[in-house]
């Protein structure tokens, strides 16, 4: 099989919304190509006394609507293409929630499960000593992604630190709540997906109280969706599933019971009072709401046509493949896009910034009522773009978030 | 049959007269002082059987002059009963089932057995399972026993079961002929002395003469004062007087030594390599220290030999660590491997075993849980249970695990890995209560010799007729009570060479640590969805998993002792973490909170969902431990002194806690050699050369080596099939058509590959297909499906029992991933090959989309299926040519 080549990716969304928008050549060219890339070698000390190099990256795509801001991955696979294309998507996310953000991503081509501890602080201390002259809370904010947890931003905070004599928070998010990160950042990405789930019903004329719900994958994310999904929305989570199957109880399942159950067992499946279902099943449950929650390129041109739901919440990055997606859209199924549907996270992270800056932090109401209003106001405007231009709400979020970072090229004159 | 048509005649007639006549089915013991007295009586006895036209056979295997000669139509038959009393006995019974009915028999004397089974227990039983069986078809056999050099209750054992017991023994010149027990006969003076003058026996009447040869005569009077013969007693009486002397000067001394050595194989056993570290390493204060704690008699078997070596090997002062301040004491005891076989003849369980050995067709395991029930009936003598009960008072209320320790069990070169049970007694109760418990457990492990599972292997090694006695360990389970519960807090295996090295920066050769919290069942069972820590000794920190599947991949519950149900359960291992009250919690667990796992710097004030409320969990990660502790390098020096002394990669179990200093402490519970695939002859080299078109797959993170040629079948769970099966009890019984298939003559004859998703051997079905090792038994490659994302990751399955039976009957275990583009996985052949399973099995014709037999020479034009792996390259072939 052809490795996807993601930068090619990026590269067929924006000439699609090029197109809609009818976008200048020039323009368009100039988003297609990252602003900025660092390339960085990276010499380590291995605990067995050896030297060992690793290639980093940083790419800035674009910080036309400000500082930019993307994860860090440590993966062996990592190609400087795929990185181009996470700070593309970060470009448009951040965008798309209008933050005052731009898009970035990094990464140093390493396998971290063959690393210790020790070599992983010290080659995350590494590789900021190498880049820390791009980074800044008011240039660019490293986060999480694959293979990279708070207690690696805790050391790459730290060695920033050290280097500009200056203790600014801000300069990396997903930090431990112990150093400044934020509370609810766990189930931002699930709790923004329903907020932009309510306002989807509203539009459709649906009555959450007595709606479906059916989630598929239960890791972090699927587990928040299935609890947050009755306890704020008041929907009935009738089906869930992770990779040994699903369960189905048309009476409803208790998101908590089956959360102790799979910490116990291990899997959703088996779980008492309820039948066994496959997630294939699950996909074409006669549900109100299925929201894929964990894996990509789940629901194709294969299955796309039995998907029974009226609003796909895609809660997972890309669950459905670009054919699926027309399917849908054919059918009247309404989506809410993983970029928009998920960007919950981000958008906690973002408060993260801000909390830093302010050097006084939120609790977890107020990064509730925020997370809503920004969700909210983000899935409107998709939503009209969609109506305005007669296209699916993929593509309506990628105009959407173009339009913006368009606009602030502007009127900052660079076009 | 009337009394007087089963009299025969023995060759003298004032014998017969004496004894009112030799009947059929007669055992005669003829207890004596010397053979040429025994001689006396069997020649005549053979002579007059032949004129009447009897078959007659001698059954010859002492050392001494035989008693009788070649002559025509005598059958003289050579035994050696050095193996054992288990294959001896099997042997006699197989000859006298074959001669059939009405055969005369002279045995060569009993005694001499006793100088190769050590104890009179053994020789007992011997006679106790032979005697019967040969009154039941009407023979008639002469015995012979040392007068007065027997212990008094084997005598008795055997007076209880033979028909005719006789004393002839010396004095005052003459030899005299005493009956002790003559079978359902009587006469006034059949009882009394008689002196044997000439041919002629005549009664002694006269009282005065009677008490003079009493006195006179070199036996004891009464039975209890004999002193045995047995090695067993012998050579303690001989050897005690040296109990103190050093070791120095018990090395210097020949005799000592060999009298050493001899104890050493009467309790350890005598197969070399193991017998020649027993004899260098164990002192004679060990040795009589090990007698002590042995309850009955006989051998204490391969895991207690194992573990006392093991720890006498670490215990020994040389090179530059000191293990003393690591590693605990213990205060074990063993049940000798003669009470199994006393417990088996006592109770007519004997010939149950014999026959469940020795049929072909192992049976099911419905049908074990009958054995299991005749097993639990059963009862030991009084003597036993005597020392039973002082077991049982010596550990009062404290958890005790009675664990097999058979003699192949262990051994080098058969881990019998898990095929006998252990079982644990939470020890709660009256003494009364806990000696019903216990009696329980040993009598399960006793059963577990006769599973399915057990038979099979023996089967397959060849071992099915070889000496297999039963000997228990009986353990202190080690750990502390917490709550309502008991066990260690930490407890696995570590293996001193590391096959599961998934990353090169690993170094095999400094072994692996499969560890868990609580009891080490979870580490030694493979436990589908349960996850122990794998801790390469090399570099204890890293791991296949990061993020959040580490969480995913830890062990979620644990086996411990409830003491107030008094049982083994298994429960969450939240249940005991949640509140961060366990002793050194924080050297286990990690917090999975915030989306990222974090070690705990300090020890843990609140529990997992602390007071904001943010969701978050106790994971077992070991982090801290490992960091932190001098666990990973006590056990990492623990197996490289092993194995430098062993000469072999070892394999252990131990558990393990730490003080409230701080400090580790080890208690290493068993120790074998550990079956290395890949190591015998040269390394297995991958062809090159194969055209792309006969390869079948290729596959990497391989964990054993091996070349295996010319398989005719391969046998396909197809994993799509198997996923679309609903039914629970539909999937559980595709491991059991497996198994018949497996057993299937055509199939062993062929040699196979079986295929299938997920895990083998995982009681998991929705992990794997659930195959006991029986089921795939005879297979020579297993090969592992293994498709990330429907979520069978390959497993570790490295360090379980299945796996260990996987290696030691070489068969070779592999992973593969048809989804990764380097596999070259030749989907069109297994797809699209011809399904023989309704061939083989028509009445399982309705499983053929899901399981498929593909015969590959007819599927191929001839040609055969080739496998190689090398674990050295982490690269497996299959191919056909």
């Amino acid at each position: 099989m052809t490795e996807l080549n993601l930068f090619e990716i990026t590269h067929k969304q924006l000439d699609e919304c090029a197109e809609i928008l009818q976008l200048d050549p020039g323009v368009h060219a100039m988003l297609r190509s990252p602003m900025r890339e660092i390339h960085v070698s990276l010499p380590i000390r291995m605990d067995d006394g050896s030297v060992k190099v690793f290639q980093g990256y940083r790419v800035q795509y674009n910080d036309a609507k400000g500082p930019t801001k993307g994860g860090i991955r440590f993966h062996p696979d990592k190609t400087i293409d795929s990185v181009r294309a996470q700070a593309a998507w970060m470009t448009w996310k951040c965008a798309l929630l209008d933050l005052p953000l731009g898009g970035a991503g990094g990464g140093v081509l390493c396998s971290p499960k063959e690393m210790s501890r020790n070599e992983l602080e010290r080659l995350s201390r590494k590789y900021i000593d190498q880049i820390s002259e791009y980074l800044g809370p008011h240039k660019d904010i490293p986060a999480p992604d694959v293979y990279t947890d708070p207690q690696i931003m805790a050391w790459m905070m730290d060695e920033y630190f050290k280097i500009s004599q200056d203790q600014q928070f801000g300069v990396i998010t997903g930090k431990p709540v112990a150093i400044g990160g934020s509370v609810g950042r766990a189930d931002a990405a699930a709790r923004g997906g329903m907020y932009a789930i309510r306002e989807a019903a509203e539009v459709l004329g649906l009555d959450l109280s007595k709606t479906t719900v059916a989630v598929l994958g239960y890791g972090n994310a699927g587990h928040f969706a299935a609890s947050l999904c009755s306890e704020l929305l008041g929907c009935k989570v009738i089906a869930v599933s992770d990779s040994r199957g699903g369960i189905l109880n048309r009476e409803g399942l208790d998101a908590k019971a089956i959360q102790r159950h799979k910490s116990m067992t291990g899997s959703v499946i088996e779980f008492p009072r309820s039948q066994a279902i496959s997630n294939e099943d699950l996909i074409e449950l006669d549900v109100d709401i299925l929201i894929p929650a964990a894996l990509e390129n789940v629901i194709t041109d294969v299955n796309a046509g039995k998907v029974k739901a009226k609003i796909l919440a895609e809660l997972a990055n890309g669950p459905t493949t670009p054919e699926a997606d027309d399917i849908l859209y054919a059918n009247g199924v309404h989506q809410i896009p993983d970029f928009l549907c998920n960007a919950g996270g981000v958008t906690v992270s973002y408060f993260e910034m801000v909390q830093n800056a302010y050097m006084y932090f939120w609790d977890k109401e107020m990064i509730h009522q925020r997370l809503d209003k920004k969700i909210t106001t983000s899935y409107h405007a998709v939503y009209n773009a969609s109506t305005r231009f007669n296209i699916d709400m993929r593509k309506a979020a990628y105009v959407v978030s173009v339009m913006r970072v368009v606009e602030a090229m502007k009127v900052r004159g660079w076009i | 049959m009337d009394a007087e048509s089963r009299v025969i005649r023995s060759g003298i007639p004032a014998l017969d007269q004496v004894l009112q006549g030799i009947w059929l089915g007669d055992n005669v013991v003829w207890q004596i002082e010397d053979l040429e007295i025994y001689q006396f009586f069997a020649r005549p006895f053979i002579a007059q059987a032949i004129t009447d036209g009897y078959v007659c056979v001698y059954l010859r295997f002492a050392s001494h002059p035989p008693i009788l000669d070649p002559q025509p139509g005598l059958v003289i038959i050579e035994l050696d009963p050095s193996p054992g009393f288990d294959y001896f006995s099997a042997e006699v019974h197989r000859i006298i089932e074959e001669k059939g009915r009405k055969v005369f028999y002279v045995f060569d004397s009993l005694s001499a057995l006793v100088a190769e089974w050590t104890t009179d227990e053994l020789l007992a039983n011997f006679f106790q399972l032979t005697c019967p069986y040969l009154f039941e078809l009407d023979t008639v056999a002469y015995f012979a026993l040392t007068l007065g050099k027997h212990h008094d209750s084997a005598v008795s054992r055997i007076r209880d079961t033979t028909q005719l017991l006789i004393n002839v023994y010396g004095a005052n010149g003459e030899h005299y002929l005493h009956p002790q027990k003559v079978w359902s006969r009587y006469s006034s003076q059949m009882f009394m002395p008689h002196v044997i003058q000439g041919n002629k026996i005549v009664p002694i009447f006269h009282s005065g003469d009677a008490a003079k040869i009493g006195v006179l005569s070199r036996k004891e009077p009464l039975r209890a004062g004999a002193e045995s013969i047995a090695p067993w007693e012998s050579v303690y009486r001989k050897l005690i007087q040296y109990r103190d002397c050093d070791e120095h000067t018990v090395n210097e001394k020949p005799e000592i030594f060999s009298l050493k050595q001899e104890l050493t194989h009467m309790l350890l056993g005598s197969t070399p390599p193991f017998s020649d570290l027993a004899d260098r390493y164990f002192t004679l204060k060990d040795l009589f220290n090990i007698r002590s704690r042995i309850i009955g008699s006989g051998r204490i078997g391969g895991k207690a030999s194992g573990m006392l070596l093991a720890r006498r090997i670490l215990l020994r002062e040389d090179g530059d660590f000191d293990f003393h301040p690591f590693i605990d004491s213990h205060d074990s005891f063993y049940i000798g491997s003669d009470v199994f076989f006393t417990f088996l003849v006592n109770n007519n369980l004997f010939r149950l075993r014999m026959h469940l050995s020795r049929v072909k067709q192992i049976s099911s395991h419905d049908e074990f849980e009958e054995v299991e029930r005749l097993f639990l009936e059963a009862h030991f003598n009084d003597e036993i249970m005597e020392q039973f009960r002082n077991m049982l008072d010596y550990f009062g209320q404290a958890p005790i695990i009675v664990r097999s320790s058979s003699f192949l069990e262990d051994s080098f070169g058969n881990a019998f890995a898990g095929k006998y049970r252990s079982e644990f007694c939470a020890n709660q109760g009256t003494p009364e209560q806990r000696l019903e418990s216990f009696l329980r457990a040993v009598k399960l492990v006793y059963a577990s010799a006769l599973n399915p599972d057990a038979l099979s292997y023996r089967n397959k090694r060849g071992l099915a007729d070889q000496d297999e006695q039963m000997a228990l360990l009986v353990q202190r389970v080690c750990g502390m009570p917490f709550k309502k519960y008991f066990f260690p807090p930490l407890a696995g295996v570590a293996f001193s060479r590391n096959l599961y090295a998934w990353t090169d920066r690993i170094d095999p050769n400094k072994g692996i640590i499969r560890l868990v919290f609580g009891l080490g069942t979870r580490a030694v069972d493979r436990i589908g969805g349960d996850y122990p820590r794998m801790i390469a000794v090399s570099h204890p920190e890293l791991r296949p998993e990061k993020g959040d599947k580490v969480v995913k991949y830890s062990q979620r519950e644990i086996d411990l002792l409830d003491l107030e149900k008094n049982d083994l359960v298994t429960m969450p291992v939240e249940e005991i973490l949640s509140n961060a009250d366990y002793p050194n919690q924080h050297l286990f667990v990690s917090i999975f909170k915030d989306g990222f796992l974090d070690d705990p710097a300090f020890v843990l004030l609140d529990s997992a969902d602390g007071a904001d409320g943010e969701y978050s969990e106790y994971v077992l990660t070991f982090n801290n431990l490992i960091r932190k502790s001098k666990f990973v390098e006590i056990i990492g020096k623990m197996l490289a002194k092993l194995e430098h002394y062993y000469g072999l990669p070892v394999d252990t179990e131990f558990t393990a806690y730490i003080d409230p200093k701080g400090n580790c402490h080890v208690n290493l519970l068993q120790c074998r050699p550990l079956g290395l695939p890949g190591t015998e002859g040269r390394p297995a080299v991958i062809p090159g050369d194969i055209s792309p078109g006969d390869i079948l797959f290729r596959s990497s993170r391989i964990v054993s080596s091996g070349v295996v040629k010319n398989v005719r079948y391969v046998i396909l769970i197809d994993p799509a099939g198997y996923a679309s099966i609903d039914s629970l009890e539909t999937k559980k019984l595709m491991g059991r058509i497996v198994g018949r298939i497996n057993s299937h003559p055509q199939i062993i004859e062929g040699k196979s590959m079986m295929m299938g998703p997920g895990r083998w051997g995982s009681s998991n079905i929705d992990m794997g297909v659930n195959a006991h090792y029986s089921d795939i038994g005879n297979t020579s490659v297993l090969v592992e499906i293994a498709r990330e994302e429907a979520g069978q990751v390959p497993e570790v399955s490295y360090g379980t029992h299945f796996f260990q039976d996987l290696v030691e009957a070489k068969i070779v275990y592999l992973p593969v991933y048809p989804d990764d583009a380097k596999t070259e996985f030749n989907a069109d052949f297994f797809e699209n090959s011809p399904n023989v399973l309704a061939e083989l099995f028509p009445d399982s014709i309705e499983y053929k989309d899901v399981i498929k037999v593909i015969d590959v020479p007819a599927a191929t034009g001839g040609k055969s299926l080739q496998v190689v792996a090398n674990l050295q390259t982490q690269n497996a072939l299959c191919y056909l040519a």
